[in-house]
C-alpha cells in the first residue's frame, strides 16, 4: 500500500512535468473536440497523431494519446442528448432518455448529470487500476467463451425491451439487429454472409454507420416533417436548469454506481468495449429501476447509468491493456501500437520495466479528469445554446460532419453510403412505431454472442453443458431463465384486470414529475 | 553513425544520374490494407518515419483494412504506376489470399511491381505454461492419442498463423481444431487463461510474453531461430522437418511503375533497414530487417502464391 502511494506520488512528479502535463492538455482537448463530432473515430484521430508521437518522448506520447481516448467520452454525449446524435456509438444509448431530457427543457441537467456520471465513473476506474489491477486481471481470465456467450444472452434478453413502446416490436428490432450483425464474413469458414458480393461489405456493416443512421439522419428526416412545429430553439435555457437539483443528484446517485459497476466488469473482458457496457447498463438500470416506465421518457438514471458505465469501463480498459500487453479494443491496440514504435514492448512486464510510463499515465488519469470536468462544466451553457441555431443550419452542418467521420473510420465511401441508406430505412421504421435502440443492442451484442457460442462448443467438443459447468456462466443462464419467466409472469399478470394497488404504488412519482414539469414552465 | 550513412546512400544516389531528380517530389502514399496499430501498420509507420529523417522524403500512411487486406491491396493495384502509391502487403495478401479466396479481386503478381520486404516474422506456436505440454513433440503425441480433442487457436481464418496450424497438421500428420479468434490478442488472453491450450500468432505480438514466461514458446515456423529468442527451436528442430513458414511484409508499387522509381525506393528502404537502430528496433519488436532487391523479392511472391493452394486443397480451408 504504502508502495503504491509512492508510485502513485511519482507518477504525478512525472505526469506534472510541464511538457507530459502540456501534451496531456492537448490530448484530452483534441478528444473533448472530436468527441463532440459525430463519427470523427478515436481510432482515425489517434492515427492520423501517431506520426507526431515518434519524435516525442515515450510518457509524453502515451499521455496524449491516452488523453485523446478517455476525452472524447466527455464530449460524446453532448449530441446524444441536445440532438439525438450518438457522435459515438458507445453513447447512443445515451440518447434514449437524454434527447427526451432535452425536449422537456433538461438538457443542461442531462449534461451536468453526464459530467457527474462520467467522472465518477473515471475516478472508480482509475481507483481499481491502482489498487486491484493484478486482481481484476485474474477476474478477467474467468471470463471465457461461454461466461462471454451467457453474459451477451443475458444482456441480449435484458435489453430486448430496452426502448419504449411496444415489448414485441423491440424484440423484432432487436432481431433485426442480430440479422445485420450477421452481415460480413463468418469468422470460423469466412463464407460471405448477406454481402451480395459487395467487398466493402465483407467485413460487416460499420458500428459507427448504424448508430449514426439509425439515430441521427433518421432524426434529421423526422425532423424536416416538422421544422417549423418542434423547433427547440425556442427552448429557454438558464444557467439555473443546468445545475441538477438535488433530488435529481439523489435520483442519480444509485444509477451511476450501478453503471459504474457493470462499466468495469465490461472493461475487462476482452474485446467488451464501452459500447457494449452502456448498453448492459441501461438494460440493467431499466430492470432495477423502481419505475421502469419512466425509461425512455427522460429518466435520469437512464442518463447516468449508462454514461458511468461508459467511462467505468473506459479507464478500465487501461488495466487488461497495461498490466497484460493485451488490447481490450482496437484503439487500446492503436497506443500499445504507438509504445512499440517508441520501442516499448507490450507485455506482462511492461508494469515493471517502466514504471513512469504506468504511474505517470495513471496520475495522468486524474489530471485529465479533472481538467476535462473543469473544461465541460462551464461550456454546457455554450453546448446548450446549440439548440438556438435554427435547424435548417444546424442538420445539414452536422450531416456534412456525419459524412466525414464515417469515412473517416474505414477511408471508404461505402461507410458513407452505408450510413444514408440506414438512415432511410430507420426513417420509415420510426414512422412506423419501431424504436431504433434494439437494433443497436442486437448489432452489438449478437456477433458476440454468436461468435463466442460456436467457440465454447468448439473447445467442449460440442458439449453444450460447457455454458452450465462454470459457475459464472451459469449464473448468467440462470438469471436469463429467471428473465425470461418473470417476463412470461408479467405479461399474463398483464391481461387480468389491474391490481390497483400497484397503480398508487406507482402514482407519487408520476406526480413529482408532473411537479417538476409545472416549476421548471414556471421558472 | 546512421546519418553518415543515410548521406553516403544520398549522395551515391545524387551521382547517379540527374535523370531522376524528377522522382520524388511529392508526398508518396503507403497503403496499409489493415488498421492502424497492427504489426503491418506499426512496420509502415516505422519505415515512413525513417525515409523522412532520413531522405527527407514524406510518405503517408493510408489504412484500407477490410477483407484480409483485399480490400487496399486492390485499391493499389488500380492506382498510377507512378510510384508514389505503395502498399504495405503481406503473405497474406501476396500469397495465401490467393489460394483461400475463391476469387481475389487482384493478380498479385501480375498487377504489382515488387520494391522490398521491410521485415519478415516467424509464427510462433504458443502454449499456456500449465497445459502440460513440454515440446512440440509432446503436442503431437497428445494430438494422436485423441485425435481432434486439441484445439488451437489462430488470429483469424485464412491468416498465416491459421495457415501454419494447418501445415503442422498436414505434415505432422495429426487432427487439432481450428478456433479462430479476431485478432492475435483476445486469443493470447484466452490462452494466457488457460480457456484455449495451443495457439499460433505473429512473434511480434506474442514475443512480449515469450520473454515473460506467461506463455511457453515451442517452435517459431521460419527455417531459422529466432536471433533474440535463441532458446526457442524451429519446428524443423523440433521435429517437424522442411517446416518454414515466414510472415513477411513488404512494400509493393502498382505495375508498370519505371524500373528507375523501383530501384530508388529499393535502394532509399533498403539503406533505411540497414541503420543500426532501425535493426535494433525491429528485432526487438520480433522481427527480421529485410531489404531484399526487387527482383528477389518477386521471386518471393511467386512462390508463396504457388506454394499455398495445395496445403488449402489438402485442409479444405476456403473463404467465398
Amino acid at each position: 500500500m504504502d508502495d503504491t502511494l509512492a508510485n502513485l506520488v511519482h507518477g504525478f512528479g512525472i505526469a506534472l512535468q510541464p511538457h507530459n502535463f502540456l501534451f496531456s492538455l492537448v490530448g484530452v482537448l483534441i478528444g473533448n473536440l472530436i468527441g463532440v463530432l459525430p463519427g470523427m473515430g478515436i481510432m482515425a484521430t489517434i492515427s492520423i497523431l501517431l506520426p507526431l508521437t515518434f519524435g516525442m518522448p515515450p510518457v509524453a506520447a502515451i499521455l496524449m494519446l491516452a488523453g485523446i481516448y478517455y476525452g472524447a467520452q466527455y464530449g460524446g454525449a453532448i449530441c446524444s442528448i441536445l440532438l439525438n446524435l450518438p457522435c459515438h456509438p458507445s453513447h447512443a444509448v445515451t440518447c434514449l432518455d437524454g434527447y427526451p431530457m432535452t425536449r422537456q427543457g433538461r438538457g443542461g441537467v442531462a449534461l451536468g448529470i453526464t459530467m457527474l456520471a462520467a467522472f465518477f465513473g473515471a475516478a472508480f476506474g482509475i481507483v481499481q487500476m491502482i489498487l486491484f489491477a493484478p486482481f481484476l486481471v485474474q477476474i478477467a481470465f474467468k471470463f471465457g467463451p461461454a461466461e462471454i456467450c451467457t453474459l451477451m444472452l443475458l444482456g441480449l434478453l435484458a435489453g430486448a425491451t430496452l426502448a419504449r413502446g411496444s415489448a414485441l416490436k423491440g424484440v423484432a428490432m432487436t432481431l433485426v439487429g442480430i440479422v445485420l450483425g450477421s452481415v460480413g464474413s463468418d469468422l470460423d469458414t469466412g463464407t460471405s454472409r448477406f454481402t451480395f458480393g459487395s467487398m466493402s461489405l465483407y467485413n460487416g456493416i460499420d458500428l459507427v454507420a448504424v448508430a449514426l443512421g439509425f439515430f441521427g439522419i433518421a432524426e434529421f428526416l423526422k425532423s424536416i416533417n416538422t421544422i417549423t412545429v418542434g423547433d427547440l430553439s425556442g427552448v429557454k435555457v438558464r444557467m439555473r436548469d443546468m445545475r441538477p437539483s438535488r433530488a435529481d443528484l439523489r435520483e442519480a446517485a444509485m444509477p451511476i454506481l450501478r453503471g459504474t459497476l457493470v462499466g468495469s466488469l465490461c472493461s475487462l473482458i476482452p474485446g467488451t468495449g464501452p459500447t457494449i457496457a452502456s448498453f448492459i447498463a441501461y438494460a440493467a438500470e431499466k430492470r432495477v429501476s423502481r419505475n421502469p416506465d419512466k425509461f425512455g421518457r427522460g429518466a435520469i438514471g437512464g442518463v447516468a447509468s449508462p454514461e458511468a458505465s461508459t467511462h467505468s469501463s473506459v479507464q478500465g480498459d487501461f488495466v487488461p491493456t497495461m498490466s497484460l500487453g493485451i488490447p481490450g479494443d482496437a484503439v487500446m491496440a492503436l497506443i500499445l501500437g504507438a509504445l512499440i514504435i517508441q520501442g516499448i514492448t507490450p507485455g506482462p512486464q511492461l508494469m515493471n520495466e517502466h514504471p513512469d510510463m504506468f504511474w505517470g499515465l495513471i496520475a495522468s488519469f486524474w489530471i485529465g479528469n479533472i481538467l476535462l470536468v473543469l473544461l465541460n462544466v462551464p461550456l454546457i451553457g455554450v453546448w446548450v445554446k446549440l439548440l438556438r441555431i435554427p435547424f435548417r443550419f444546424l442538420y445539414p452542418c452536422a450531416l456534412f460532419f456525419i459524412c466525414v467521420g464515417v469515412y473517416s473510420t474505414n477511408n471508404e465511401m461505402a461507410g458513407v453510403i452505408q450510413t444514408l441508406v440506414i438512415g432511410v430505412v430507420g426513417y420509415g421504421l420510426m414512422r412506423l412505431g419501431f424504436h431504433p435502440a434494439p437494433v443497436l443492442l442486437g448489432f452489438v451484442l449478437g456477433p458476440r454472442l454468436e461468435e463466442n457460442f460456436r467457440r465454447a462448443l468448439m473447445l467442449s467438443r460440442g458439449d453444450l453443458a460447457t455454458f452450465v459447468d462454470s459457475p459464472i456462466s451459469a449464473t448468467f443462464v440462470g438469471l436469463a431463465v429467471v428473465l425470461v419467466g418473470a417476463q412470461i409472469y408479467l405479461a399474463r399478470k398483464a391481461r387480468v384486470p389491474k391490481d390497483p394497488a400497484k397503480d398508487t404504488a406507482k402514482d407519487p412519482d408520476l406526480a413529482v414529475a408532473g411537479r417538476r414539469a409545472v416549476v421548471l414552465e414556471e421558472s | 553513425m546512421h546519418r553518415r550513412l543515410c548521406l553516403g546512400v544520398l549522395a551515391s544516389l545524387a551521382l547517379a544520374g540527374p535523370a531522376r531528380a524528377a522522382y520524388p517530389d511529392r508526398i508518396i502514399r503507403i497503403v496499409v490494407p489493415f488498421p492502424p496499430g497492427g504489426t503491418t501498420d506499426i512496420l509502415a509507420r516505422l519505415v515512413a518515419d525513417r525515409l523522412d529523417k532520413c531522405f527527407g522524403q514524406h510518405a503517408i500512411i493510408d489504412n484500407r483494412p477490410g477483407a484480409s487486406g483485399n480490400i487496399g491491396t486492390k485499391a493499389v493495384a488500380g492506382a498510377a504506376p507512378d510510384g508514389y502509391t505503395l502498399v504495405m502487403a503481406t503473405v497474406n495478401t501476396h500469397g495465401i489470399n490467393a489460394a483461400v479466396f475463391k476469387s481475389l479481386p487482384y493478380d498479385p503478381v501480375r498487377d504489382f511491381a515488387p520494391v522490398t520486404v521491410v521485415a519478415s516474422t516467424p509464427n510462433v506456436l504458443l502454449v499456456n505454461p500449465a497445459s502440460g505440454i513440454a515440446d512440440l513433440a509432446g503436442l503431437i503425441r497428445l494430438a494422436r492419442e485423441k485425435p481432434g480433442a486439441l484445439a488451437f487457436g489462430s488470429t483469424s481464418t485464412g491468416g498465416s498463423p491459421h495457415m501454419s496450424g494447418e501445415l503442422l497438421k498436414v505434415m505432422a500428420g495429426i487432427d487439432m481444431t481450428h478456433v479462430p479468434y479476431r485478432g492475435g490478442g483476445p486469443m493470447l488472453n484466452d490462452l494466457i487463461a488457460g480457456h484455449i491450450r495451443i495457439g499460433f500468432d505473429n512473434l511480434p505480438s506474442a514475443i512480449g510474453h515469450v520473454r515473460a514466461g506467461t506463455l511457453r514458446a515451442l517452435a517459431v515456423t521460419t527455417a531459422e531461430r529466432f536471433p533474440t529468442l535463441p532458446d526457442v527451436p524451429t519446428m524443423a528442430e523440433a521435429g517437424v522437418p522442411g517446416f518454414d513458414v515466414p510472415a513477411w511484409f513488404g512494400l509493393l508499387a502498382p505495375a508498370g511503375t519505371p524500373r528507375p522509381v523501383v530501384d530508388l525506393l529499393h535502394s532509399r528502404i533498403a539503406a533505411v533497414l540497414a541503420e543500426p537502430e532501425t535493426r535494433a528496433r525491429l528485432l526487438e519488436l520480433g522481427a527480421v530487417p529485410g531489404g531484399m532487391s526487387p527482383d528477389a523479392f518477386g521471386e518471393t511472391v511467386r512462390r508463396e502464391v504457388a506454394r499455398w493452394p495445395a496445403v488449402v486443397a489438402r485442409t479444405g480451408v476456403q473463404v467465398e
